[in-house]
């Protein structure tokens, strides 16, 4: 049973590493990185203040983002997606992670041809749309604590948010609402960014965040 | 002149293989700690009424070729004699230990039960839970408690009170995140950066050693223990074991001496290993 279960897990984390395999990713305002690999192109631009902006063709997984090195249950996140033009599978994020418990977290409020799921848990009402409330777990995967088996909290806008204009993300609804379903994030607050995260796409993005 | 020629043949191969420096001994290697309360200041268990007994420890992380001799496979991820072990689970480890001991003549020092689920444990992604009892006396290999682990890499009683074990500077001692691939990583911990920079395990020992002679203690691979953890030291039950010194993936702060990080017993990655302890 061991070995059959090793091995099912095994496949998870090759398949979660090779999914980052071909990252380009910032956060928090402190950290830019940018690089192709043989079968796209990532271009990140770490514009002035809160600005950012990606493109990119036929990629591995990417997340580029802005935001704190310090995450907040109850930080209003303002953003403005000047342009958003995903091609394929791609998301536009509000991203974290927590730690004791370990918790990687995401509001998504727009997509490109997948829109992301998990265990269904309910609904949550914020910032002029209905976002649904999913869990989904990760096993034996890489974490700021080492190798973990870990819970990731998802809301997910029932339909994608209207672009290219000021919006903000409440995010304390958010957390209120997953706490009221048992979901509870840690105590200890890493990076919270608002990104873009892509996977075997192309398109294009223009993001600030304050 | 043949014969003469073999004659200095011989005497090259001699005098060269005399000269040569020899490859440190990195197996079976023990190191005897001294016993006592704990001196580092920086220790979950400073200043409490805990004293231990004299024990032994690995000098290194139990290696590749250590545990292939015991084991005949290697699960690792990352491939080398001196590498350290990885991707083991606590249950790989408890039987490595025993069948380690059954090899060296010596009284193994758990007895596992895999039919009889331990009702201590209460985690929910931990489908095996093994009962594993000890054998106290036992002379076998077995892992060290939280509190023998932090003894030993604090120092013992000769500890200079490092937050990392052997030194305040994390680059002095650990292999981790910024350090351990191609490039030295600035800006915040991220795991596709750490990714692309090719970061992996190191051969054990090329670091600084601790006060007692210990190396990687701090970093490289997460060290499995004994003990289960909780809120409180020392719980008789949990969902989680003890692990401790951080790893190559984690964040730095994994790697001071007194993080009290966890994982299931069942679980496994490329940044988990361990290092045997005995009793005196």
């Amino acid at each position: 049973m061991i070995k059959f279960n090793r091995k099912v897990l095994t496949v998870f984390l090759t398949v979660a590493l090779s999914f980052s395999m071909f990252a380009v990713t910032a956060s928090a305002n402190t950290y830019w990185q940018n690089w192709t690999d043989g079968g796209g192109t990532v271009n990140a631009v770490n514009g002035s203040g809160g600005n950012y902006s990606v493109s990119w063709q036929n990629t591995g997984n990417f997340v580029v983002g802005k935001g704190w090195a310090n995450g907040s249950p109850s930080r209003t996140i303002n953003y403005n997606a000047g342009v958003w033009a995903p091609s394929g599978n791609a998301y536009l994020t509000l991203y974290g992670w927590t730690r004791n418990s370990l918790i990687e977290y995401y509001v998504v409020d727009s997509w490109g041809t997948y829109r992301p799921t998990g265990t269904h848990k309910g609904t949550v009402t914020s910032d002029g749309g209905t976002y649904d409330i999913y869990t989904t777990m990760r096993y034996n995967a890489p974490s700021i604590d080492g190798t973990q088996t870990f819970q990731q909290f998802w809301s997910v806008r029932q339909s994608k948010r209207n672009t290219g204009s000021n919006v903000a993300i409440t995010f304390a609804n958010h957390v209120n609402a997953w706490k009221s379903k048992g979901m509870n994030l840690g105590s200890s607050w890493a990076y919270q960014v608002l990104a873009t995260e892509g996977y075997q796409s192309s398109g294009s993005s223009n993001v600030t965040v304050w | 002149m043949r014969k003469l020629f073999i004659f200095l043949l011989i005497a090259i191969t001699f005098v060269v293989s005399a000269c040569s420096p020899e490859k440190p001994e990195k197996n079976n290697t023990l190191v005897l700690v001294e016993g006592g309360t704990f001196k580092n200041t920086k220790s979950n268990y400073y200043g409490k009424s805990v004293t231990l007994s004299n024990f032994y420890i690995g000098k290194y992380e139990v290696t590749q070729k250590e545990w292939a001799e015991v084991m005949r496979s290697n699960p690792s991820q990352f491939i080398g004699e001196d590498l350290p072990v990885e991707t083991v689970s606590w249950y790989d480890v408890v039987e490595y230990c025993n069948a380690r001991s059954i090899k060296e003549g010596l009284k193994p020092y758990y007895n596992i039960d895999k039919s009889k689920k331990d009702p201590d444990n209460k985690s929910d992604n931990d489908h095996l839970k093994w009962t594993v009892s000890i054998n106290a006396e036992a002379d076998g290999y077995r892992l060290p408690t939280e509190a023998e682990w932090e003894y030993a890499a604090g120092g013992g009683q000769t500890s200079k009170s490092y937050t990392y074990s052997g030194s305040n500077k994390a680059d002095d001692v650990a292999w981790y995140w910024r350090n351990a691939g191609v490039k030295y990583l600035s800006g915040d911990w991220n795991w596709p950066v750490i990714e692309n920079n090719n970061s992996k395990t190191k051969s054990v020992g090329l670091k600084k050693p601790n006060e007692i002679g210990l190396y990687d203690m701090s970093g490289n691979v997460r060290e499995w223990c004994w003990s289960w953890y909780g809120d409180d030291l020392d719980p008789s039950g949990g969902s989680f074991r003890s692990v401790k010194g951080g790893g190559w993936i984690g964040d730095i702060g994994s790697s001071e001496l007194s993080f009290r990080g966890k994982f299931e017993a069942n679980g496994f990655g490329p940044d988990q290993g361990f290092r045997v302890s005995r009793n005196e």
